[in-house]
């Protein structure tokens, strides 16, 4: 709100000033992958795409290709949205429409899985895929993120069933449509920015993941960016940061292009969406 | 059960399922497992019991009287069938029955024994060498054999002719074990770790510095950004809202990059003559900054989010007549914007706490719990102690005890927050009833 | 088809909203039912279409026992309060929805909901959303909706409610129209006793889960049953006068004044309270019994003016007059009230 009451100018010098220090690191994020800097200066002096190379050159031996490690994080990201979202949207529609029994106990225990983050369940995790076998595969990494943010996903999209009007499906029944119908054809077009916003919520949350893929799939064949980065960081004993934030930037570009498209749906779930 | 309550329990199967599988069975499994001393050496799929060298000194360690000990590091010779068949192939029929219908049964504690009688012997082989060799044939030993089970051990120690007191049986079968076992030991090992109690202060230290920072600087942004125009505030959004989504790799890198010690801050006080060094890391106090200035941020980022879709709610009517009322800024903040703000800083500070106390990633990424220890919380505690350590030996079942700490502590806060947050208004009694 | 409901109970946990309630409603009739918010007649109306369950009772649609039939097979046609439109369809398509989910042909399709199109006045909206269309528009789009597969019963709850004024009086005629047109049996849910009144062939009046009474509107106007009907009833509504028996005749609370008792009714026992309900058109300066009072607040509604007259005892008479009577706020009067439309009710309420 603008009002004019009151004065703007020393509020934005204040909000600049502490801002500063993340304009920078995001400045140099950017500027430092096509630039060298004299060692001592803060200026970059000469531009190169020599940090750039990891795309084209061949991998060292025991590293695996850049483009082998992206294409697992998309697989990785797209299944985890598919299953969270799938499983989200009929609990979610359960919880929030339909007569059943322990409803109550249902919900409850949704919101307290809340309360278990990666921690908690991860050395059963990594034990169970070990006995199981699914240790070091991405499909076991993927089933746990996926299950990880079930409960969120299900409160989200609860919360988003609760706003579609009541009416809607009782004009559908009067129509002669089966509860399954007018749940398909009537109520899901409703609640489809919310699809759309857990979507995207979870993909990014998927494509952001670091623990997971590095506690249960360390190893070459199912590694993702963020562990593939780590590693690059942890291996190195004279760290390159130039090259990490060529990496990283490939990394975060498909974070930054969700952003700046689904700004909006993502806003919903930040906003609003965690509200009880 | 009516066929609408079939519906409900169909649509909410999925979930159920993954549900069941990735979460309840694995805490579940947390308890299971915090009961047990599974680590890397025991393996995680059961083990076997084998007398050798090294699980001989165990025993010995473990207390066993040193003439059991001996007596299962010796060897026997005992004249049974299988020596006998044995004997027949190498040195003829008439040797091994005469071998079976005079000593059949007979055990001998040492081979020059079992020679002696050999020589006795009418068809026994002729030179010495030979019989050394038929005796070699009785030899019988535990040691160096697997078992699949403690019966099966024992057994074979009581077939070579050692007797064992019911004590020394269970104390063999016990140390020898090479596999996991059940124990309630993880929680008197957790107590006794020396460290134990100052991650445990630095966990708390770690939640109320964390939130204090994100709650406080997210009002300071919801509030700022809302009394600015439209484009300057929403860019300073953006700015602040990326740590949020930017992967955590990505943001602790740019963080670790300000603060190496060829990096900018470095870099940047080098020239007022400051000596480079990683500020990070350099000390525990520096550390800590760097950490709470990390995760503060990032929960900024979600609280900026959350108080600024409440301030837009409060209807413009309400700002404009208090500024009518001759409210300045500061009174404005302070009695209408902030009171409508209660419930959303009530809910980011439940949140939070669980999820901080939780969460591990940021401080794994930047500091890894150090320097020495320093900023090492209990999840990163449990985190080091099951899944990665320098010393190798992951210890799986004290990993599962720490974890389900905070497992409880989960359950009782989510409890405690069900009863604040007034569940019952959300669990809506459905209008459609078929 | 005829409706009837025989017995019904309904409770929601441990409230009973509606006990042992049994209406008959004729075939091609249409039905008010007519009541204040809470008083059960939303919750029989999901009940006659199957939204609800019955937890006792019977309810026949002809000679069929639909109780536990679903609603998808009762064939019968609900207009919302809010309209229930689908917004990602358009119109054509709402209209044809519930074909679509019978699996008639297209061309079926087609030639039904131009037809009904037609009869509700909607030909040329079928290509918009719901969300583009006025209020009206969007009510007889869920009439359509409503109307397209010939159902036995057309269930109306609240049609009007969100509907500005003028559209309201529009739509009151159109919907009876339609009704008549098509000579469905039809229930309307309402809370104003206007529209209840203006559409229907009967009214039920509901209070607290009961039919209170079940007449016609004309019938229920003028000889209400109960204290709570002739309240409920007309606008500007009735006044009521608090008193008791004496000597044969009405005497007003904390008053000496005394109002003879209108004829044909069975006066009870001396000093029994008793209450006087007056309709404003029958209280008026011609009238012969006289009561007299000071005019304490005055309405000008255009054709006619609205005036209180407070009594000696502080009770309230209503007066509707015709324009250019020209009484002030404050004045003195003395008018009359007409003994023969004087409704009278006992202790109880109910009418004597």
């Amino acid at each position: 709100m603008t009002s004019s009451n009151f004065r703007s100018w020393p509020l934005f010098l204040v909000l600049a000033v502490i801002s500063m220090p993340l304009v920078i690191m995001y400045v140099y994020l950017f500027v430092d992958t096509v630039t060298d800097t004299t060692a001592g200066s803060l200026i970059p002096d000469r531009f190169t795409l020599h940090h750039w190379r990891f795309l084209w050159e061949e991998p060292e031996t025991g590293r695996v290709s850049i483009w082998t490690v992206t294409l697992n994080t998309f697989i990785f990201a797209t299944c985890t949205t598919l299953i969270n979202v799938s499983a989200s949207v009929t609990a979610g529609y359960a919880l929030s429409r339909l007569n059943m029994p322990f409803k109550r106990f249902f919900l409850g225990g949704i919101l307290t899985l809340h309360a278990f983050p990666t921690i908690t369940l991860i050395i059963s995790i990594f034990l169970i895929l070990q006995m199981i076998g699914l240790y070091n595969t991405l499909i076991g990494v993927i089933l746990v993120k996926a299950a990880l943010e079930l409960p969120l996903g299900i409160w989200i999209m609860k919360g988003f069933f609760d706003n579609v009007p009541w009416e809607i499906e009782m004009a559908g029944l009067q129509d002669g449509a089966s509860r399954f119908t007018v749940w398909w054809k009537l109520v899901l077009p409703q609640v489809q920015p919310g699809v759309a916003a857990l979507s995207v919520f979870v993909f990014l949350s998927a494509w952001s993941e670091f623990i997971l893929p590095q506690v249960l799939a360390p190893s070459g064949s199912a590694q993702v960016l963020s562990t593939y980065l780590s590693n690059l960081i942890f291996d190195d004993m004279k760290p390159d940061f130039n090259m990490f934030k060529s990496v990283g930037v490939f990394y975060a570009l498909p974070v930054i292009v969700i952003y700046l498209i689904f700004n909006k749906q993502l806003m919903n779930i930040y906003g609003g969406g965690t509200k009880g | 059960m009516r066929r609408a309550h079939l519906l409900g329990l169909g649509f909410l199967s999925p979930a159920l399922a993954i549900i069941l599988m990735l979460f309840l069975i694995p805490v579940l499994l947390t308890v299971m497992f915090s009961f047990t001393n599974m680590s890397t050496a025991t393996g995680i799929s059961g083990g076997a019991y084998e007398i050798n060298a090294a699980s001989l000194r165990k025993l010995a360690d473990a207390g066993a009287q040193e003439s059991f000990v001996e007596t299962l590091g010796k060897e026997s010779f005992v004249v049974d069938d299988a020596g006998i068949t044995a004997a027949a192939a190498a040195y003829g029929e008439q040797f091994a029955n005469e071998v079976g219908s005079q000593m059949l049964g007979e055990r001998f504690s040492s081979r020059r024994d079992l020679e002696r009688a050999f020589r006795k012997l009418k068809s026994r082989p002729r030179s010495t060498r030979d019989i050394k060799k038929a005796a070699d044939l009785f030899k019988r030993s535990v040691l160096n054999i697997r078992f699949e089970t403690a019966g099966g051990l024992v057994d074979a120690v009581t077939d070579n002719g050692i007797e064992m007191t019911p004590d020394q049986q269970e104390l063999l079968t016990k140390t020898i074990y090479t596999g996991w076992t059940w124990t309630s030991d993880n929680f008197a090992l957790m107590a006794q770790i020396p460290y134990v109690w100052r991650v445990a202060g630095n966990t708390v230290l770690y939640v109320v510095l964390t939130l204090a920072a994100s709650v406080g600087m997210g009002l300071f942004l919801a509030i700022t950004t809302f009394y600015l125009p439209s484009s300057a505030a929403s860019s300073f959004r953006a700015i602040w809202f990326l740590p949020r989504i930017l992967p955590n790799v990505i943001f602790v890198l740019m963080w670790k990059w300000l603060a190496w010690d060829t990096g900018f801050l470095s870099s940047l006080l080098a020239n007022f003559g400051v000596p480079p060094r990683n500020w990070m890391l350099d000390t525990g106090v520096n550390a800590w900054v760097f950490i709470v200035l990390i995760n503060g941020i990032v929960g900024a980022s979600l609280g900026m989010i959350l108080f600024g879709s409440a301030i837009k709610s409060i209807p413009q009517s309400m700002l404009h007549a208090s500024e009518v009322d001759g409210a300045s800024r500061w009174q404005q903040i302070r009695y209408i914007i902030l009171p409508q703000l209660r419930w959303p800083i009530m809910f980011i500070c439940a949140y939070s706490t669980l999820s901080l106390l939780t969460s591990f990633e940021y401080i794994l990424l930047s500091t890894d719990g150090g320097p020495g220890g320093a900023t090492e919380v209990w999840s990163l505690m449990a985190f080091h102690t099951a899944l990665d350590n320098y010393a190798g030996n992951l210890q799986y079942g004290l990993g599962a005890a720490m974890a389900l700490m905070l497992v409880i502590v989960g359950i009782l806060a989510s409890l405690v927050y069900l009863r604040i947050f007034n569940f019952n208004d959300l669990v809506a009694k459905p209008r459609i009833e078929q | 088809m005829r409706i009837s409901i025989e017995n019904f109970t309904k409770s929601f946990g441990d409230t009973t909203v509606i006990e042992d309630m049994s209406l008959e409603i004729g075939d091609g009739e249409m039905l008010a039912l007519l009541g204040p918010s809470g008083c059960g007649k939303s919750t029989t109306l999901f009940a006659i279409c199957g939204i609800h369950r019955m937890n006792a009772g019977r309810l026949m649609f002809g000679d069929a026992d639909v109780t536990e039939v679903s609603s998808q097979k009762r064939n019968v046609g609900v207009v919302f309060q809010n309209y229930a439109l689908y917004p990602h369809m358009n119109v054509y398509e709402n209209i044809a929805f519930p074909l679509k989910v019978r699996k008639e042909s297209k061309a079926e399709v087609d030639r039904k909901v131009q037809e009904i199109a037609g009869l509700v006045h909607i030909g040329e909206l079928l290509q918009r959303r719901p969300m583009q269309l006025s209020g009206g528009q969007q009510q007889r789009v869920a009439l359509a909706r409503a109307l397209i597969r010939k159902p036995d019963i057309l269930l109306l709850d609240e049609p009007l409610a969100n509907l500005d004024a003028k559209l309201r009086l529009e739509m009151r005629s159109e919907i009876r129209r339609i009704q008549l047109a098509t000579g469905i049996t039809a229930v309307l849910v309402t809370h104003d006793q206007v529209e209840a009144m203006s559409m229907c062939d009967r009214i039920a009046l509901m209070d607290k889960g009961q039919i209170v009474q079940l007449s016609t509107p004309k019938d229920m106007y003028e000889s209400p049953s109960s204290d709570f009907v002739a309240g409920f009833l007309g606008n500007p509504p009735i006044a009521f006068l608090d008193g008791t028996v004496a000597d044969g005749g009405f005497r007003l609370a904390n008053s000496q004044v005394t109002l003879p008792v209108p004829s044909g009714i069975e006066v009870p026992g001396e000093g029994a309270p008793m209450r006087f309900g007056v309709r404003p058109e029958f209280f008026q300066p011609g009238n012969p019994l006289k009561v007299p009072g000071k005019v304490s607040f005055v309405e000008t509604q255009g054709r006619e003016e609205l005036y209180d007259v407070t009594l000696e005892n502080g009770a309230v008479l209503r007066s509707i007059q015709s324009q250019n009577a020209g009484f002030k706020l404050g004045q003195e009067v003395s008018w009359g009230i007409e003994q023969d439309r004087v409704l009278a009710f006992g202790p109880d309420g109910n009418r004597l």
